[in-house]
């Protein structure tokens, strides 16, 4: 019976989803058939009681943690991001804006930010949230015992968190403190333009130095001890089945907060997921099977696409010959017909790259990367051009190439791309071309040690800065595997961590982006998109571009 | 009888011993590490990492300590998921295995023995055509396949039953079906040849030669010694059906064992790859005995060679 209900009221709502939708493809509708599909019994469903607060969201991995001051893992934002607040959070718009701060100031000298807490903060389980608690939280991220992944997120920034890291400073010298219960200031070691960025992302969020230090790393495992600060509260936990969120009452913003209910369920099998969305059993999938995604939005059965700033792009190791010669890897960029990846093998909404710098930062109402050079790329492979860096090489229409060796991790959308690649290096390039996969460990292991030609890479950025980038291609950057090297761009990167005037970071930014771009120093494919299912009756639920899901807005009709 | 089962038991645990130290050799000797991170971990953060676990520490007094807590039942920490220990994992994901295992091992009895039967007593005749047919297409189809037809018949088509989850009896229907589908048929066509060799032997013309009638020579005479070959496959097939399968479990997203089990080889989380299997063998190990002591119980003429 209940279960009836519930597809009535689905079909009701979908009923009208669909009429508004009409309405807002092709104008000039038929009124009378508007009115005859509006008194359909459908309409009296709908008005007879509002609908349940309550939905189904699916995800397809488990994290491999949901403690905030620990895990780097994306699968875990959902729950994080909807269970706790930092200083700062993001809005609909996918800006950064205030969070547990109200306000805050910076010194002239741009290395004191002093942040000012909201009044009556409190904690999940209606204790306060004082500015100590934010100052317990970073040092937690910083004693080695925590295994803090994003450690590098705070050492890189505060001034005496290294030390403090180390067992060489104390948390006298660390520059975080509280001033008094409402008031926190944190100082940094050099200037950083993009500070409040960097600040955005979980590792700053508070946790609660009770709960944790009575039950150790197990306090983020079970719903009891699971204390935030967020617009929802955990009240159900099971490892690989599902998180179950409710509202939380003690949030500062409560009042805005409409959903009541919000159950994670994790769904490993995507087609299993699809299906379960489908009929009607959950509201919402966090990924679409690429075979079935044309299909799915040809429908209009509530394909979301929200732009991620990140760039699926491929290395090259520019240590080894005959890679170490740009025009070699000039050849291999030029000689790859991006569209034709995106339409006809991927299957997404993706913007094809031609850096690895993923457009979405904005400065001054800009983005940065607007009007920068396509570098000589193109969406489609241009032969020719491809053909004349090979013999400017040294191997005119491939003679002389030794085999390409490309290789990835075992994933099927990877696997179809590479072919596909492998296909367009022979045909258009004339060359010898092996592919191999491995499990990611292994893969990754190869990758790091060097030991590959041309390999599968991504990057997703941790927080909506171009400084989550450009360390990628920085010599002797724990994350620069191209191990491509160049003084000029090392500089670059160096200069812009420490510039204060976002504008000026912007245009060193764009300049390194060239030469790391001139050189060829990647393989770009597509600029990332993040797509995912969610029923029309659900509304106010907004993406960032790390993928985050945010859940603080959403209503169910 | 007791003096072979303690025999067993120690030859089980020389074979356990074996099997951890050769899982323990081969999971470290893949590459990459628990804590291989495409965000690209400095090498500090790995060093902290791996001080926190003992993974800076010889690999033979890895071995040792991880012995030691065993001895204690401590299967140790997850490396991989912050604060959950692997007794956790298989304290948590194991009774859901066996809950559905254990409905499956059912289904499977009360289908595939009477099956079996019925299609050696009508041998060569329509039934045990139609049943033979069904169960050939039971073996040769894999458990994925069959379960992505039901779902997309009864779940997605005609939207009878969930997709997936494991919260009514309904649910248990498909998962049911899908993963016993191999084991029915499979001892359905053993249970079929099998009486019918049975069937054949002398003892049986005995048997009705004294006037009994069919169901008793059936039931009383044949049966017993049909079963023998059915007993010996059910052993691993218990084990089997009730440690889960992975490929079941995720088709129909049940929080089961199977899990850990493939994950945490990818993952390389260690404790776990441990863990797991010794459960795994343990619970074997168990049944495999457990269908020698039935041996006997069926057929006095089985001795224990103790």
């Amino acid at each position: 019976m209940k279960k009836k209900a519930f597809s009535a009221v689905l079909a009701g709502a979908m009923a009208v989803s669909l009429l508004s939708a009409c309405g807002g493809n092709s104008q000039p509708q038929n009124i009378a058939d508007v009115s005859s599909a509006a008194s359909e019994p459908a309409s009296t469903v709908t008005s007879a009681e509002p609908a349940a607060q309550e939905m189904t969201f699916v995800l397809n991995n488990i994290p491999d943690g949901l403690d905030p001051t620990v895990t780097n893992n994306s699968f875990a934002q959902y729950v994080i991001l909807n269970c706790f607040e930092g200083l700062v959070t993001y809005d609909s718009t996918g800006a950064v804006v205030a969070g547990c701060a109200e306000t805050w100031d910076i010194s002239d000298d741009g290395l004191t930010y002093t942040f000012h807490l909201r009044d009556g903060l409190k904690w999940s389980d209606g204790t306060d949230l004082t500015a100590e608690d934010f100052v317990y939280s970073i040092q937690h991220v910083l004693t080695p015992a925590t295994g803090a992944q994003y450690v590098s997120m705070v050492t890189d920034y505060i001034k005496g968190a290294q030390e403090f890291y180390d067992g060489t400073g104390t948390a006298e010298d660390l520059g975080v403190k509280a001033i008094d219960a409402k008031t926190l200031e944190i100082t940094l070691k050099q200037p950083t333009s993009y500070f409040i960025d960097v600040l955005s992302m979980w590792v700053y969020d508070p946790i609660q130095k009770a709960t944790v230090e009575a039950n150790g790393d197990a306090w983020s495992t079970k719903a009891e001890t699971y204390v935030g600060n967020g617009p929802f509260k955990v009240t159900g936990m099971s490892m690989n089945e599902n998180v179950i969120l409710e509202k939380n009452e003690n949030y500062w913003n409560a009042d805005s907060v409409t959903l009541d209910k919000l159950t994670f369920r994790y769904v490993l099998d995507q087609a299993t997921a699809l299906t379960a969305y489908e009929s009607g059993e959950v509201d919402g999938v966090i990924s679409i099977p690429s075979s079935d995604y044309a299909r799915l939005k040809a429908d209009k059965a509530g394909v979301q696409t929200s732009p991620s700033y990140g760039t699926v792009y491929y290395n090259i190791n520019c240590s080894v010959a005959p890679f170490d010669d740009p025009l070699v890897r000039k050849a291999l960029c030029l000689a790859i017909d991006r569209q034709s990846i995106i339409d006809n093998v991927v299957q997404v909404d993706a913007q094809p790259a031609y850096s690895f710098l993923a457009p979405g930062y904005i400065v001054d109402g800009k983005d940065i990367t607007e009007g920068r050079s396509d570098y000589g790329l193109s969406a489609t492979a241009d032969v020719e051009a491809a053909q004349a860096a090979l013999a400017e090489a040294g191997y005119p229409n491939g003679e002389g190439f030794p085999t390409l060796h490309l290789s990835y991790y075992d994933n099927d959308t990877v696997k179809k791309v590479v072919e596909a690649m492998a296909e367009m290096f022979k045909n258009n390039l004339n060359i010898n071309v092996e592919v191999s996969s491995a499990d990611w460990g292994i893969f990754y292991d190869s990758v790091v040690k060097g030991d590959y030609e041309v390999c599968a890479m991504g990057w997703s950025a941790d927080y909506v800065n171009p400084m989550s980038f450009l360390p990628l291609f920085k010599t002797g950057d724990s994350t620069n595997n191209a191990f491509y090297s160049n003084a000029d761009y090392d500089a670059l990167v160096e200069q812009v961590m420490t510039e204060s005037d976002p504008a000026k970071a912007a245009e060193l930014t764009m300049q390194a982006d060239a030469i790391a771009s001139e050189d060829y120093a990647c393989l770009p494919l597509y600029y990332k998109s993040n797509s995912y299912l969610m029923h029309d009756n659900i509304s106010g639920y907004f993406m960032n571009a790390s993928g985050g899901l945010f859940f603080k807005d959403v209503k169910v009709s | 009888m007791l003096k072979f089962i303690a025999k067993r038991i120690g030859t089980m645990l020389v074979a356990m011993f074996m099997i951890i130290l050769l899982t323990f050799t081969l999971m470290h000797a893949i590459p990459g590490g628990p804590f291989t991170n495409p965000k690209g971990m400095s090498e500090e953060v790995l060093a902290a990492m791996e001080a926190k676990y003992g993974l800076d520490q010889p690999m033979p007094v890895q071995f040792v300590n991880y012995l030691g807590n065993l001895l204690h039942g401590d299967l140790g920490p997850s490396y991989k998921y912050t604060g959950k220990t692997v007794n956790d994992f298989i304290a948590t994901g194991a009774p859901v295995s066996a809950k559905l295992g254990l409905v499956t091992l059912i289904f499977v009895l009360l289908t595939s023995i009477p099956m079996g039967i019925l299609a050696a007593l009508k041998n060569n005749r329509w039934q045990d055509m139609l049943l033979m047919a069904v169960a050939t297409i039971g073996v040769t189809i894999p458990s994925f396949v069959i379960a992505s037809v039901l779902i997309y018949a009864f779940a997605f088509k005609l939207n009878v039953l969930p997709t997936f989850g494991l919260d009514s009896w309904k649910s248990y229907i498909l998962p049911v079906v899908a993963m016993g589908g191999y084991s029915v048929s499979y001892l359905a066509r053993l249970m079929r040849s099998s009486l019918l060799e049975v069937m054949g032997q002398d003892y049986i013309r005995t048997a009705r030669a004294k006037g009994l009638t069919e169901f008793a020579v059936v039931t009383k005479h044949a049966l017993r010694n049909a079963m023998i070959p059915v007993i010996t496959v059910l052993g691993p097939t218990v084990a089997g059906l009730l440690t889960g399968s992975f490929v079941i479990e995720k088709i129909f997203a049940i929080p089961g064992i199977g899990y850990y089990f493939v994950n945490s080889v990818t993952q390389r989380d260690y404790t776990t790859i441990m863990g797991v299997t010794v459960f795994f063998a343990a619970f074997l190990m168990a049944m495999v005995l457990l269908v020698d002591v039935f041996y006997c119980l069926i057929d006095p003429r089985i001795q224990f060679d103790a």
